[in-house]
């Protein structure tokens, strides 16, 4: 059921767009009835909850990762979806007036985000597994974001957007750690679970992280000091948001989070400390940042502040008064603050004003407004009859019975105070004092800016008036729920003479000798220097620059843009692992048995040494590529030598391309290449090569020395012709054994044939290339003659393959180099005349042929590429000829591309 | 005669990460496609290489005997090709980067700086 009402309110979300256009002015009113409905089945499930039961719901979702998509309804959960549903109706019948001029997308825009969010609270609220718990937090971050930066042509709501976002993602970062800690030492991201376990996990050693992360995620989220400041700056959010968003709900969230791990953080000797010191400081600075406030909005929003420093604190004290305190101030502050919001959006919306010295004398033309803000204010003010009254006997009552000291009383009477100065304030002044400083209002009342506020301030008289309900349905469920145990909760609003009684009298004659001296009060305090020390929002942005001026640096280090670097740390951290490793396996090597040397190849290995040697050194870039096709020349003879004609004769078709096609390149860039690098860098990077090929001679003497277990090449040379009737053990392995891994790599080449097309390639079709090179007589004549032989010869090789040295490798190059022959006698045009296709289409051609030629063998069931066989008296068939007739047109497709692309692009 | 292979395949990569390092495009070219080279000396070595004869089965034979290991050399064939095209893509983007830049010395190419400084977005250097 849990996870329904979810999905209901997540779906009813992603319709509000289309609903709020189509019901334009209705749509506050029509798409209220989402957490209306939500809110009415909540109510009925209430006697569940009344008996003190736990409703539960998951999904296996990823068990495998240990990951569930469980949620629990209890007492305060129970409470907290409540608020939400309830709190949101209001907001979104209030927002359908409040935005009555904006543009109809806008409008839809407001309402998605706003029923989004209040998705992203009840799965908050709702969930059990603590990763689902963060998916739903870091949903609302990033609400709360797009709500503050609603207006985002305005530079300010831009930059609180951020800050909120910056702060409150880098809290959930710190939960995110938080939790997965949790998940380490206790095996389980169940909440329910860890609330049980809470002894061990205080026990284990990584619980002061655990309660750093906890309690970063928490302060952030509910503007804890030091992290405060981003809450009056999100006021920039439209006022519905900002009622919703930043006092009643998503601000409770860290509130929520600690209430929920108050056994853990109980169990911690420092724990309830923390709590009662970070909010101590947090409401007395909020305090009196809400006297120092101009405006309607952010005085509310200090206050906000100061409320949840008093929560904070009522977690931090022992207890049950203390947990009946926290339930019943956190039920009470969100009627009547977001009442106040309400009335303060009608203010600004009716006047565009926001200083509250400003303002004035609007009863008389916000009377209903002005009615439910004094209604708000006595309950903010803890003033019988209202609930703020009862609540704050609780609260009086959790300081008394808690063990905690005298200076935390003091300061939560001076708070308190201050709030009742603040609550007098923001009434007395707008609608009452200051008669005919405002005489007209933009906009008068209308019943979806009158409605919410009215509501909710009645609520807060009334439930007062008649408690029985809210107490055993709502409160005592609650903070039972957040207890642990059973407790009783009395909501009277006549408790008789109390010491609790005696301190709210104390507080509200405070109280209305500040409202009397606010003027005086308030502008000495803006004129106080003190307030620049608390500046949270200059650090904020001194962190900011510094942050962005140490990545900036840090970029410049390591993207500092010369290859050169790049490389050279490649290769030095290659040579570290290949010392860590020589170093690791014992320093001295295997030798090997020394065999006799045969002078011909020694002498063919010489001079690919000298032939490498004198590349490296070489000063013009035609020497280096002469030198380089000299090292692929020795190397082709030594696979001679060495037993391997297939080899050889790739590697010689190879190096004589690299030459065709290299040359192409060679005649537009410049041959003369003068030294890159000083003479430090030279001999730096000659003693990393140096000690690379140091050791890997060493790692080459060793290697051969050992003994070489050659299974799979035994298991091939046995099986190619039984299994695959083939003599040639090097093709058979190409195009049957490893078949799959050669279509990889001839896939590899297709697509860089494709690359060279786009790159270079498509100029071609743009003129025809005109003149006929100039080439010697004997070459023009000779060329046609070696073309047909060298396309004979390849065709040859391809067929002879699968038994005699050859394949469609060996083949697609040495046709290639046929055309090759063709475009160095008469020009590429020619070339081109004689290929006929385009060499892309080859490509696609040959790539088609390998990949169709898998398909036969699976008729009976085998994997792809498996191949099949005919074998009649003289001729041999199979689908293994047409795999390397593919792989024999893709090659020399592939090199065709280059030729043309690069002889033509040097041409230009 | 393996300890003079073990020499060339070291000299030859040795010689050819030198080249890698230069700031000149067509010097890395040529150091890449050397190197792929003195890698395949390496791969080859890591086979048996006791016999000189192809591994080829006879005529009238059904199974290998007596010959080069063949799985190394299967693995080198399509290296070599693959080697060459690598070689051929980097000899396509110098050209265009010679095109675009009129220079081959990698420290001096600054088509990305120019954009500007990606930590300034809007800011263009002149």
């Amino acid at each position: 059921m849990l996870i329904w009402l979810i999905l209901i309110a997540f779906l009813g979300s992603c319709l509000a767009g289309p609903v709020s256009r189509a019901a334009d002015r209705w749509a506050g009113w029509l798409l209220a009835l989402l957490p209306a409905g939500l809110f009415v089945t909540l109510i009925k499930i209430s006697p569940v909850m009344e008996r003190g039961w736990v409703l539960g719901d998951g999904l296996n979702w990823a068990p495998y990762l240990d990951l569930y998509l469980t949620f629990r309804l209890d007492g305060f959960s129970f409470l907290m979806t409540l608020l939400i549903t309830g709190v949101g109706t209001l907001v979104v019948i209030y927002s359908g007036a409040y935005l009555s001029e904006k543009s109809l997308k806008d409008r839809g825009r407001f309402f998605t985000l706003i029923l989004l969010f209040m998705t992203a609270m009840l799965g908050a609220v709702l969930a059990d597994n603590l990763i689902v718990m963060l998916v739903f937090w870091e949903a609302t971050s990033i609400l709360s974001f797009l709500l503050i930066g609603f207006d985002g042509r305005s530079a300010r709501a831009r930059r609180s957007a951020l800050m909120s976002l910056y702060t409150t993602a880098a809290g959930g970062l710190a939960l995110l750690a938080a939790i997965l800690l949790i998940g380490q030492a206790l095996g389980t991201y169940s909440l329910g679970e860890v609330r049980a376990r809470a002894d061990e996990l205080a026990a284990s050693p990584l619980i002061v992280p655990i309660l750093a992360g906890l309690m970063i995620g928490a302060f952030t989220k509910s503007a804890q000091f030091p992290f405060h400041f981003w809450l009056p700056n999100a006021m920039q959010a439209p006022t519905p948001a900002s009622a919703f968003l930043h006092s009643a709900t998503m601000v409770k969230l860290g509130i929520y989070l600690l209430a929920r791990f108050e056994p853990v953080i109980a169990a911690v000797p420092y724990g309830r400390w923390v709590l009662v010191t970070v909010g101590g400081a947090t409401m007395l600075i909020a305090a009196f940042q809400a006297l120092r406030a101009e405006g309607f909005k952010t005085a509310l929003a200090y206050s906000t502040i100061a409320s949840l420093g008093i929560l904070v604190t009522l977690i931090g004290l022992t207890g049950p008064a203390a947990s009946v305190a926290m339930v019943g101030f956190l039920f009470a502050h969100a009627l009547y603050k977001a009442a106040l919001f309400f009335c303060a959006g009608s203010v600004l919306h009716a006047t565009g004003l926001q200083n509250l010295r400003a303002l004035g004398g609007l009863i008389r033309l916000l009377p209903l407004t002005g009615v439910a803000t004094v209604l708000a204010s006595l309950s903010m003010a803890g003033l019988p009859p209202f609930f703020g009254f009862i609540s704050k006997e609780f609260l009086f009552q959790a300081q008394l019975e808690s063990t905690s000291a005298l200076v935390s009383l003091a300061v939560i009477v001076l708070v308190n105070a201050a709030m009742v100065g603040v609550a007098a304030v923001i009434t007395l002044r707008p609608f009452f004092m200051g008669r005919g400083k405002i005489s007209e209002v933009k906009h008068g009342e209308t019943p979806g800016l009158v409605m919410p506020p009215l509501v909710l301030a009645l609520a807060g008289l009334f439930l007062s008036l008649d408690p029985a309900w809210v107490s055993s349905n709502v409160l005592r469920p609650a903070a039972v729920a957040v207890y642990g145990e059973a407790i009783e909760v009395k909501v009277h609003l006549w408790h008789g003479i109390t010491p609790m009684l005696m301190l709210s009298f104390v507080v509200v004659i405070i109280g209305a000798l500040i409202a009397w001296y606010w003027k005086s009060i308030h502008l000495r305090l803006r004129k106080s220097r003190v307030f620049e020390v608390v500046d949270f929002d200059r650090y904020f942005e001194t962190t900011l620059e510094t942050l962005h001026l140490l990545s900036a640096r840090l970029t410049g280090l390591v993207q500092h843009g010369d290859l050169r670097t790049y490389l050279w740390v490649v290769f030095a951290a290659v040579t570290a692992l290949l010392l860590f490793a020589w170093n690791a396996a014992g320093l001295m090597p295997r030798l090997p048995q020394v065999d006799a040397l045969r002078p011909a190849p020694a002498v063919v290995a010489l001079v690919g040494m000298a032939g490498a040697l004198a590349a490296a050194r070489a000063r013009g870039l035609l020497t280096a590529m002469i030198a380089t096709g000299l090292v692929g020349f020795a190397v082709a003879v030594g696979f001679m030598f060495n037993g391997a004609p297939d080899l050889a004769l790739t590697q010689f078709t190879v190096e004589a391309l690299i030459v065709v096609l290299l040359t192409a390149l060679l005649l537009a860039v410049p041959l003369a290449a003068p030294p890159t690098r000083t003479n430090t860098e030279r001999r730096f990077d000659a003693l990393i090569a140096t000690v690379i090929g140091v050791v890997l001679f060493v790692a080459l003497v060793d290697m051969t020395s050992a003994s070489h277990g050659g299974a799979i090449s035994t298991f091939m040379g046995n099986q190619s012709y039984l299994a695959a009737k083939g003599h040639n053990v090097v093709n058979v392995i190409l195009v049957d054994f490893r078949g799959f891994d050669t279509l990889g790599e001839t896939v590899v080449i297709a697509m860089s044939a494709v690359l060279a097309w786009s790159l270079l390639g498509p100029r071609l079709r743009e003129q025809v290339w005109s003149h006929e090179r100039r080439s010697p007589f004997i070459l023009q004549l000779t060329a046609p003659v070696f073309f047909w032989l060298l396309l004979i010869t390849s065709l040859w090789i391809l067929l002879r393959g699968h038994d005699q040295p050859g394949g469609g490798f060996i083949g697609g190059l040495v046709a290639a180099l046929a055309f090759a022959m063709i475009a160095l006698a008469h020009g590429l045009e020619r070339a081109r005349r004689t290929l006929r296709i385009h060499p892309v289409v080859v490509v696609g051609i040959g790539m088609f042929l390998a990949l169709l030629s898998g398909f036969p063998g699976m008729q009976d069931g085998s994997a792809y590429l498996t191949h099949l066989w005919y074998e009649g008296d003289a001729l041999k068939l199979s689908t293994t000829m047409v795999f390397d007739l593919g792989v024999y047109i893709v090659v020399l497709g592939g090199v065709l591309a280059f030729l043309f692309g690069l002889q033509r692009g040097a041409e230009k | 005669m393996n300890l003079v292979y073990a020499l060339m395949a070291s000299v030859i990569v040795a010689c050819s990460i030198y080249m890698i390092l230069s700031r000149n495009l067509v010097r890395l070219l040529l150091g890449m496609s050397m190197l792929a080279t003195g890698v395949n000396i390496v791969i080859f070595m890591s086979g048996n290489t006791q016999s000189p004869r192809p591994p080829l089965i006879e005529e009238g034979a059904i199974v290998l005997t007596d010959a080069a290991d063949p799985l190394p050399q299967a693995l080198i064939l399509t290296a070599i090709v693959i080697g060459f095209a690598l070689t051929l893509v980097l000899a396509t983007l110098t050209l265009r980067a010679w095109r675009a830049e009129r220079t081959l010395n990698t420290g001096q190419m600054r088509g990305a700086e120019d954009l500007g400084d990606p930590t300034r977005p809007g800011k263009r250097e002149g």
